[in-house]
């Protein structure tokens, strides 16, 4: 038993309800995440990623368990940040600073001129010096995107969760964010939890992959000792990019 | 110069409207085209134009216009402000408890139905003829457009919006202040201008039918003129609530709509 989990998910099941229909999306699903690890989680359209992501954020009621640093979590808060596939995920009303700043503020940074500090600390990380003063709808996607995880940084939560937050990118800006997120993965301590349906994806930033299949039944968990710039031409690409394939293509039957 | 046209295309055009009808106007009224009644049908814009001054200098029973635009506006302005202090304060509680939602959802959706000057006459056997009357009719006009506008933003905010606004630790009042309405503001602006434009026409309205002596405004006075068949000052009159209308619209509405939304990139 590994005594630094930071995240411990016991038995969660998750149904929904539509016109007395039940629909069973997660069943029984059990998994621990070690601090400071890249979880990338793998998986068909439709089985229940994002559902699983946003019960850990506490965004939705499940019967089971979800501990956070052994403390059990059932409402929202900043010790898990989701970053979400919607670019739309800023508050419109505040600039690109006054988003991370206001955050700061609702979270105990009381000091004006200390949320300006690590606002500004987190905006150079993510490349954004000059767009402080920028409000949301003048930026474009990945800029959008870029904020949300300087945001999430800046909130020093224990774990950040991503849905698929690349996915409705350009495949150069995808690429450049990858990079980043990775820069920033291993030069900070952050646990993070990255849901995507791209395989090429989740082996260039996952030290740990896991393919949910039908009903958030966990299908593959292994590690990915991939070193790392991942590209194709990398030493078990080609393996590894097939048994993840395979078993998804199984899943998706 | 074309393209001098093609830009100021609305203005012009607006302005060449104005320009022929006035003209209309004028041809009509000095040619006594209407007949003998001509002049107290369309009196001249030369005589508008000096009962126009008259109002202000001289006005009616010894007070300037200036006066009676004062307390109409002081009326608006103060039932304005409780109207939409309550709308804010009833539609947040709304967000903060469901039961108090489907009670306070239900009383807009009737009271919202209701005309403010038909519910006079019952607030004038209950209180007499006062000018907390006009004021109450006021609130009425405003207070349930005002308060429908937000309860349906409230609803129309995205999802993500408010998980964002959890996600930071943010509940209850917090959230309410700090993320239901900024992310409602175009609905609220839309309230503000509709409960505003329905204030504005029940209180002329109100002032009309039950002028009140201790507190006479712009209604009064143009039925003073009509009654005594100033008719040239009745017009002048309706100038000046045009362009009060006018002067709301665009140099208060417009500015917050521009300094919020249009900023924001919420509207386009
Ligand atoms: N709010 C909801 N109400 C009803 N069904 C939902 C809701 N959210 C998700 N589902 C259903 O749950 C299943 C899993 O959805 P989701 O977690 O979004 O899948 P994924 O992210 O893996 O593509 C889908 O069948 C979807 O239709
Ligand atoms: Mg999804």
């Amino acid at each position: 038993m590994k005594d630094n989990l930071v995240l411990r998910v016991n038995n969660l099941s998750k149904e929904f309800t539509n016109n007395n229909e039940t629909n069973e999306v997660i069943k029984d699903l059990s998994l621990s995440v070690e601090e400071n690890t890249f979880t990338c989680i793998l998986g068909p359209s439709g089985c229940g990623k994002t559902t699983l992501l946003r019960c850990i954020a506490g965004f939705e009621d499940y019967a089971g368990e979800i501990f956070v640093d052994d403390v059990l979590c059932k409402e929202p808060g900043i010790d898990r940040i989701m970053v979400f596939q919607d670019f739309n995920q800023l508050f419109p009303w505040k600039t690109v600073i006054g988003n991370i700043k206001f955050a700061l503020k609702k979270n105990g940074v009381t000091d004006a001129s200390e949320q300006e500090k690590i606002a500004k600390e987190m905006l150079e990380k993510t490349h954004l010096s000059g767009f402080e003063d920028y409000y949301p709808h003048q930026l474009s996607g990945g800029m959008k995107q870029r904020v949300a995880i300087a945001k999430a940084l800046a909130l020093k939560p224990r774990i950040i969760l991503m849905d698929e937050p690349f996915a409705a990118l350009d495949a150069m800006t995808r690429t450049e964010l990858q990079n980043e997120v990775l820069k920033i993965f291993e030069e900070n301590n952050i646990t993070f939890i990255f849901i995507t349906h791209n395989i090429q994806e989740a082996i260039m930033l996952g030290d740990r992959i896991i393919v949910l299949g039908l009903g958030g039944e966990v299908l593959i968990d292994e590690e990915n000792h991939i070193q790392k710039p991942v590209t194709p031409a990398s030493n078990g690409y080609g393996d590894l990019w097939k048994k993840l394939h395979d078993s998804l293509y199984l899943a998706k039957r | 110069m074309n393209s001098f046209m093609k830009k100021h295309k609305p203005l012009i055009t607006k302005l060449i409207f104005i320009v022929v009808f006035l003209s209309i106007w004028e041809y009509v009224s000095i040619g006594n085209k209407l007949g003998p009644k001509t002049e107290i049908i369309l009196p001249s814009l030369g005589a508008i134009g000096k009962a126009f001054v008259k109002n202000f200098v001289q006005g009616y029973a010894g007070q300037s216009l200036w006066i009676y635009i004062g307390n109409s506006m002081w009326i608006l302005l103060v039932g304005l402000f409780i109207g939409i202090l309550l709308a804010f304060v009833f539609s947040g509680l709304s967000i903060i408890n469901e039961t108090f939602r489907y009670i306070y959802d239900f009383m807009v959706s009737i009271f919202d139905l209701l005309p403010g000057i038909a519910l006079l006459p019952v607030v004038i056997i209950i209180f007499g003829i006062r000018v907390e009357v006009i004021i109450f009719l006021v609130v009425h006009s405003v207070l349930w457009p005002m308060s429908r506008n937000i309860l349906d933003g409230f609803s129309s905010i995205p999802r993500i919006f408010i998980e964002a606004g959890k996600n930071i630790n943010l509940r209850g009042l917090d959230l309410v202040l700090s993320i239901y309405l900024p992310a409602a503001a175009t609905h609220i602006i839309s309230g503000l201008k509709s409960g505003w434009a329905r204030a504005w026409r029940g209180l002329i309205s109100a002032e009309m039918i039950f002028g009140i002596a201790s507190s006479p405004g712009l209604g009064l006075y143009i039925n003073q003129m009509r009654t005594n068949l100033n008719n040239a000052e009745m017009y002048a009159t309706l100038l000046v609530i045009i362009i009060v209308g006018a002067f709301v619209q665009y140099g208060i509405l417009q500015p917050i709509e521009n300094h919020t939304i249009r900023k924001w990139g919420m509207v386009r």
